[in-house]
């Protein structure tokens, strides 16, 4: 056992092979000019003991791919993670995970592995992606002492910005896809909330087409535009 | 509970929403007969595309069609390019859970209708590729495709149709029922009416008929102007009752009959008018001119042509005639099966036209005798390719009755094959003619012959004399070859043993597909990369259907006539019944058409074909009707356990 362990901040040891497939870990790719149909784009959605993202813990991921403008449905991401001193908290009733099933989960070292492996250089997508983003960034830390660098786009704020005329500016994702209709399989399911994102990213993705937004670059350009906006008030 | 456990442990198996789109699909067809795994493989293939309102999904410049498409959500909508209106017009609507574009796809071409987003939408889609390794190994995912192939079908042949219908700039369908061809009502008279008053009203009404009807309207006889010529020729008095004069039990048809079956009427029995009858009684007259006025195909003045022809020469100019009639029926989207009726029929009035100018020539034997025929002559199934396969049958005392009087027509049988020969129907190479001493026999001699045929039968003997049970009456007295078609029956049912041998000869001939997308082709010399349709494709079921209906005492020699016995007396399957009839049905045409294209350059006609040089649809459309012949053998394989 390395002793510098506490100071690195890296908690628990990993296996040679966990090590190697760390270092094999593709970097994120810098956002470019690069057609929006052509990209590759992960999409995701984390389950988490609760809603506080320094102490609450990362129960499961799910994710799904776009790419060339469609989802593929070959192309999935579905992990439980295994916990320690997993306590039973309210959140059961939200995420439905029951303690045997975080008890036969992947190991997170393994499961997190898998799921850089799955993201590659791709660019993430989530519904409040802040949040998601924070619980994946801690966890990669703690467990792998890999820094997240990969770049974010919040489908909360897209929508509102891409659709004005919905009048949801800070709406949910249930009010988001009661907007337009889709189907959600099993909600605060990982992989069905990923899979509702994605249908909503679908559309969107066709809004900002039609809204002369054809890269990743602009979009992000016109975000950030929009964000600042004036007369916008805070969260 | 623990079942609970188990189902939900066998749907976590796969991801959460792999599992979720499965069962979306599984609410609708086929999806819901179809395997789960096949299924699940389904959905792991597809990709999920979102199309805005408006949004163009595919149109038929883009090409063969690359993917299948199930609507998850919302409203696809087929336009057919139209002038008037800038989006088309919509010709169809998809909705959540059911798929396209199938026919395209199975075709193997671009579609021809352009799929617009009505409301925003999501679609699966499927590669080809996969959709097609689906097709194979999912049984409910390729009969519902079929299905929709099977329609297609239907669709082609109207549209060939519309095409007719437009270019004769009227609504006209040799399909139309006769009801809808009544344009006015009929002119008809009592039984007591005189000559005279009853051509006034003819005249008055500008016809050329007047039906003698009942009280209740039945019709009881009828009158035209060829009659009136024979009257006024006879110097019979104008003052007669109309009744005395008339043909009487005029041929008549339901009003549900076809426009063909009134042209077919009249070419068979020489007559120019058809009375319409509705429970009974008269609702109108079809002439000769209602069905021929809007064009050219005047099959009843060939018919009447051939049947009078008084020199040899005058016949044989009109069978170019018979061409150009075929060609054009083929144009206005007859059927196969109204074509080989025809030419059928037209031969039959050559056939006879020869035997009666051939005994002029040489003088009657003076005894009655039978023209009999058989193959495809005997089933009514000829083309414009055609064989002579035929023989004589007459009454004989003895033996030597029958040999003195087979002496005497041997010259005139062989005579009638020249002739024969002359107005394009082939000399038989097998010699399978009239002129052959050992087919121009007595009835007694013919029972014994066909008595060898099943109780000596071998694979091979059998081979060259199934034929013969196709038999048929062309000229003569049609008694004897009735009594010797029940005797064949009732030898043929009791024989399970040639039944066996006939139905290993219905299985020597393998439709020639493959694997899912080859055709067996021959592979070299001048046949190379063709193969035969009519020894390949009909042969299979002219076979089946020949063997189970000897099996099973239908009389009927006609392939399509067979398989209808044999359904309605249960020996098939009605469905089954229905897909081999269809299949027979577009080999036949497919042939017809390669014949028609081959006289068109001027090329001799055979009956083999590249299956590359047929378009997409019809390529898939013959493949999957060889694969209805491969069915129809296994049931037989079954049935007789070889």
């Amino acid at each position: 056992m390395n002793a510098l362990n506490w100071l690195t901040g890296r908690p628990t040891q990993l296996s040679g092979e966990q090590q190697h497939r760390l270092e094999q870990l593709a970097a994120p790719a810098a956002l470019d000019t690069a057609i929006l149909d052509q990209q590759r784009m992960v999409v995701v959605d984390v389950e988490t003991s609760g809603l506080n993202v320094k102490r609450d813990q990362l129960l499961a991921i799910g994710a799904v791919v776009i790419e060339n403008g469609a989802v593929d449905l070959a192309q999935h991401f579905e992990c439980t993670l295994s916990c320690e001193n997993h306590k039973v908290s309210a959140s059961v009733l939200i995420h439905g995970l029951a303690p045997s099933m975080i008890a036969a989960g992947t190991e997170p070292a393994e499961a997190l592995l898998d799921f850089m492996t799955f993201v590659g250089s791709s660019p993430l997508l989530a519904f409040h992606a802040a949040f998601d983003q924070r619980m994946l960034s801690r966890a990669l830390k703690q467990s792998l002492g890999y820094r997240l660098q990969h770049d974010f786009f919040d489908v909360a704020q897209l929508a509102p910005m891409l659709c004005p005329d919905a009048a949801l500016e800070h709406a949910g994702l249930d009010s988001w896809t009661q907007h337009f209709g889709l189907q959600v399989q099993q909600r605060h399911n990982a992989s069905a909330d990923a899979l509702a994102t994605a249908e909503l990213s679908l559309i969107l993705l066709c809004k900002a087409r039609q809204q002369k937004l054809d890269s990743l670059l602009a979009l992000q350009q016109r975000l950030n535009l929009w964000l600042r906006r004036p007369g916008r008030h805070s969260l | 509970m623990a079942e609970n456990e188990f189902e939900r442990a066998g749907k976590t198996a796969v991801s959460q929403n792999i599992h979720g789109t499965v069962e979306f699909l599984q609410k609708f067809p086929p999806f819901n007969q179809m395997d789960l795994t096949h299924l699940v493989y389904l959905v792991e293939h597809c990709q999920l595309r979102f199309y805005s309102q408006g949004e163009s999904i595919l149109k038929p410049s883009d090409g063969p069609v690359d993917y299948f498409y199930i609507v998850k959500q919302g409203l696809i909508r087929g336009a057919r390019p139209h002038a008037a209106k800038a989006n088309g017009e919509t010709t169809f609507e998809i909705t959540t859970g059911e798929c396209f574009p199938l026919s395209a796809l199975i075709g193997e071409r671009a579609t021809r209708t352009e799929h617009i987003a009505a409301q925003d939408s999501f679609c699966l889609l499927l590669r080809k590729a996969i959709f097609i390794k689906l097709f194979e190994l999912s049984a409910p995912l390729r009969d519902f495709a079929l299905r929709g192939v099977s329609s297609l079908l239907d669709q082609v042949n109207q549209q060939v149709q519309l095409r007719a219908t437009e270019s004769l700039g009227s609504q006209y369908s040799l399909d139309s029922k006769l009801s809808e061809r009544l344009m006015r009502k009929p002119v008809s008279c009592a039984p007591d009416t005189t000559v005279r008053e009853a051509v006034k009203i003819m005249h008055e009404q500008h016809v050329g008929s007047i039906v003698i009807v009942s009280q209740r309207l039945q019709p009881l006889g009828i009158f035209t102007l060829r009659d009136l010529r024979r009257v006024i020729a006879d110097g019979s008095s104008l003052e007669l009752p109309i009744e005395q004069l008339m043909t009487a039990k005029p041929f008549r048809l339901p009003a549900s009959a076809s426009t063909f079956d009134a042209a077919i009427a009249m070419t068979e029995r020489n007559i120019a008018h058809v009375c319409v009858v509705e429970h009974g009684q008269l609702s109108g007259v079809v002439s000769e001119r209602d069905l021929f006025s809007l064009q050219r195909v005047d099959l009843v003045y060939l018919a009447r042509s051939i049947r009078n022809a008084s020199k040899l020469e005058t016949l044989i100019n009109l069978r170019s005639n018979i061409q150009q009639l075929v060609d054009r029926m083929l144009a206005h989207g007859a059927s196969s099966t109204q074509i080989t009726q025809l030419i059928t029929q037209l031969n039959d009035h050559t056939v006879c036209r020869v035997i009666e100018l051939t005994i002029e020539e040489l003088g009657d034997p003076g005894f009655a005798f039978t023209w009999l025929c058989f193959g495809s002559e005997g089933r009514r199934e000829q083309t414009l390719l055609t064989d002579q396969d035929n023989g004589i049958m007459f009454a004989a005392e003895n033996t030597a009755d029958a040999a003195a009087k087979r002496e005497r027509l041997l010259p005139l049988a062989h005579a009638i094959n020249l002739h024969l020969a002359q107005c394009g129907f082939t000399l038989c190479k097998g010699n399978i003619m009239a002129g052959n001493p050992e087919l121009c026999l007595s009835q007694q001699e013919w029972s014994q012959r066909f008595d060898d045929f099943i109780s000596n039968a071998t694979p091979e003997n059998l081979l060259g004399s199934c034929i013969y049970f196709d038999l048929r009456v062309v000229w003569g007295e049609p008694q004897g070859c009735a009594q010797l078609r029940t005797e064949l029956l009732d030898k043929f049912a009791k024989n399970t043993l040639s039944q066996r041998m006939l139905a290993e000869n219905a299985l020597r001939q393998r439709p020639p597909v493959g694997r899912f997308r080859d055709f067996v082709v021959a592979r070299k010399g001048v046949e190379k990369d063709t193969l035969d349709l009519k020894v390949q494709g009909l042969t299979p079921f002219v076979d089946g259907a020949r063997l189970l209906a000897l099996a099973n005492g239908i009389e009927s020699s006609n392939t399509l006539e067979r398989l209808q016995g044999l359904i309605d007396k249960g020996v098939i399957d009605a469905q089954d019944g229905a897909a081999y009839e269809e299949a027979y049905h577009f080999i036949q045409q497919t042939r017809m058409q390669h014949h028609q294209q081959q006289a068109k350059q001027g090329l001799e006609y055979s009956n083999r074909i590249d299956p590359d040089r047929l378009n997409h649809l019809d390529r898939r459309i013959l493949r999957e009707s060889f694969r209805q012949a491969k069915r129809l053998q296994s049931s037989l394989a079954l049935r007789y356990q070889l």
